[in-house]
């Protein structure tokens, strides 16, 4: 455990020095910050608040966003040779593996974080006088978002370290998972293109989106997307670990 | 504390180890010399847990280096032939990163330490991409001594480093090695004669001799042999040489002659000097002549083949 909160830290404190980390803060914040002004503009005085709404747009965001924060976690290590010292440490590789998620998965909270700004803007609207035709912010389902978000994400970036960690090249590591993400993203719409029923049927339960839009951002918590999402973490950890430790045996 | 038995180690069909057995004892500076590809680094990395192998065993301070690679790791300290640090990070920080990880007790005062040992106190807070090489490669060291391993192996430490640094840090090793084991590699064999109590020299994966420097030395001079130079003569020096009792053959060397005498005759040198005193010639030199271990290191590994067998693949990250 003491390793995997050391290289947690570490992974985590590497976000900080690197400028890719900041661009991606930097991008999420005003791609969200747009979506949550054209959202607030709607509904002001119109219709009531809904603070999960911007979250559907960083769901999508994650797709792009994600990648960039996995796929040098393990990628840069096999390519720089530095890898070389941390697996004659005596840390396991399932730690190496699970550390560098926890660092990823934390930096990813951190900007999750960020927009509770707009929550914060939305209780302070609809606790001014101005608008006290506006209804109070219904809070309930804003947590199961977040709570959905927060899963979701870990899932992108748990299967892009997997992606990471099978390739040397980081660029080949992150287009990978975006696209495999996005072919997950999109495994909601398998219906319109398949014939088959069943094989469409089996798609659209892999589809990241049926999982989150339609459970947890819209208040509910189920506990098949729940495990859905934890499930596909393990799945994704545990796959990259036997990656890493078949390097072992080349 | 190393203990290494028939240890083979296959990339494919490649035959990078082909069965080696060796023992290094605590208090012991091992030297591992080698052409490139010959088996080094892959030994190296098998006996850090970074590679298992595929036949044979190898035991550090008793553990499997496969069934308790844990343990292993924690006993070893490494430095890998190429240093790779994590460039983004500071001195001080990269260490702190590498004890936890080991789980070092008193950290902070150990780092200071260890810094101290390789002269990197002052740059402790720079970033490790702003490191010349040679300081790179000290701080490999340094993360391979933090945790005052029983075990050092070093693969090739002092490459890169300049000739004052080199000397520094043959000192260190030297002195890391009176209550450690070092298996360190090296092609420099100046090197290995001077801080290496035992010398294995390994070629194509096998070992092909192995023994004190002095010994090796010893043992393959077949004959001893002396070196002679005479001043100016008119006289036939070569025929006068060849007749003196105990001289089994002479031949020319630079500036000179090379006198060989039987392996247990008395030493020729009095008999040498007054034949060419008794001549009235002047004598100007008279010495052993010392094979190298660079001689005996070209004799053993004299390829056979043509030179593309060297297929390298110690290199296989």
């Amino acid at each position: 455990m003491r390793s995997v909160r050391t290289i947690a830290r570490r992974e985590l404190a590497q976000y900080f020095t690197s400028p890719i980390a900041y661009l991606v803060a930097f991008a999420v914040l005003v791609l969200t910050g747009w979506q949550f002004n054209v959202d607030l503009a709607q509904r002001v005085g119109r219709q009531p608040p809904d603070g999960a709404a911007v979250l559907g747009a960083f769901a999508f965001f994650t797709l792009f966003f994600a990648p960039l924060l996995t796929m040098r976690l393990l990628a840069e290590e096999a390519r720089e040779g530095t890898l070389e010292l941390l697996l004659t440490a005596p840390v396991r590789d399932g730690d190496i593996v699970l550390g560098k998620f926890l660092g990823a998965w934390l930096y990813y909270t951190l900007i999750l974080g960020l927009t509770l700004v707009y929550q914060a803007i939305w209780l302070a609207i609809t606790t001014a006088r101005a608008y006290t035709l506006t209804p109070e912010l219904d809070i309930g389902p804003v947590i199961t978002a977040y709570l959905g978000i927060w899963l979701f994400g870990g899932a992108a970036l748990a299967l892009g370290l997997l992606f990471s960690a099978l390739t040397e090249n980081q660029v080949i590591a992150g287009f990978l998972s975006m696209s495999v993400l996005f072919i997950l993203w999109l495994g909601d719409y398998a219906g319109h293109v398949i014939q088959s029923r069943a094989l469409a049927q089996v798609i659209r339960e892999l589809s990241l989106q049926a999982h989150y839009a339609t459970s947890f951002l819209v208040g509910v918590i189920r506990f098949e997307d729940a495990v859905f999402f934890i499930g596909v973490i393990i799945a994704a950890l545990f796959i990259a670990t036997r990656v890493l430790e078949s390097r072992r045996w080349r | 504390m190393i203990d290494v038995d028939r240890l083979t180690k296959r990339y494919g069909r490649f035959v990078a180890l082909d069965g080696i057995s060796f023992h290094a004892g605590s208090g012991e500076i091992v030297g591992f010399l080698g052409p490139n590809g010959a088996g080094k680094t892959t030994t190296m990395r098998v006996l850090t847990g970074y590679m298992p192998p595929t036949e044979g065993t190898a035991r550090i301070t008793g553990f499997d280096v496969f069934a308790d690679s844990l343990a292993v790791r924690e006993r070893v300290g490494y430095l890998p032939e190429t240093v790779r640090l994590y460039r983004e990070m500071t001195v001080r920080g990269y260490l702190k990163f590498m004890g936890q990880l080991r789980g070092v007790d008193r950290l902070g005062a150990r780092i200071d330490e260890v810094l101290d040992l390789v002269g990197l106190r002052e740059r402790a807070r720079r970033l490790i991409s702003s490191l010349s090489k040679g300081m790179q490669q000290r701080l490999g060291l340094a993360q391979a001594i933090l945790h005052d391993p029983p075990v050092l192996i070093l693969d090739e430490p002092t490459i890169g480093l300049d000739p004052h640094q080199v000397q520094d840090l043959r000192a260190l090793i030297r002195e890391l090695g009176r209550t450690r084991t070092v298996l360190l590699s090296t092609h420099i064999l100046s090197e290995a004669e001077q801080i290496c109590d035992r010398v294995i020299i390994i070629d194509r994966g096998r070992i092909v001799a192995e023994d004190t420097p002095a010994n090796l030395r010893e043992g393959l001079t077949r004959s001893s042999r002396l070196f002679v130079r005479v001043g100016a003569t008119r006289g036939d020096t070569a025929g006068l040489l060849a007749n003196v009792p105990g001289v089994t053959g002479v031949s020319p060397a630079a500036d000179g002659f090379l006198l060989t005498s039987a392996p247990q005759a008395n030493d020729v040198r009095p008999a040498v000097a007054s034949a060419i005193v008794g001549q009235g010639w002047p004598l100007l030199e008279l010495r052993p002549w010392a094979t190298t271990l660079e001689e005996i290191f070209l004799e053993l590994t004299a390829r056979l083949d043509a030179p593309t067998s060297d297929g390298g693949g110690t290199r296989h990250a």
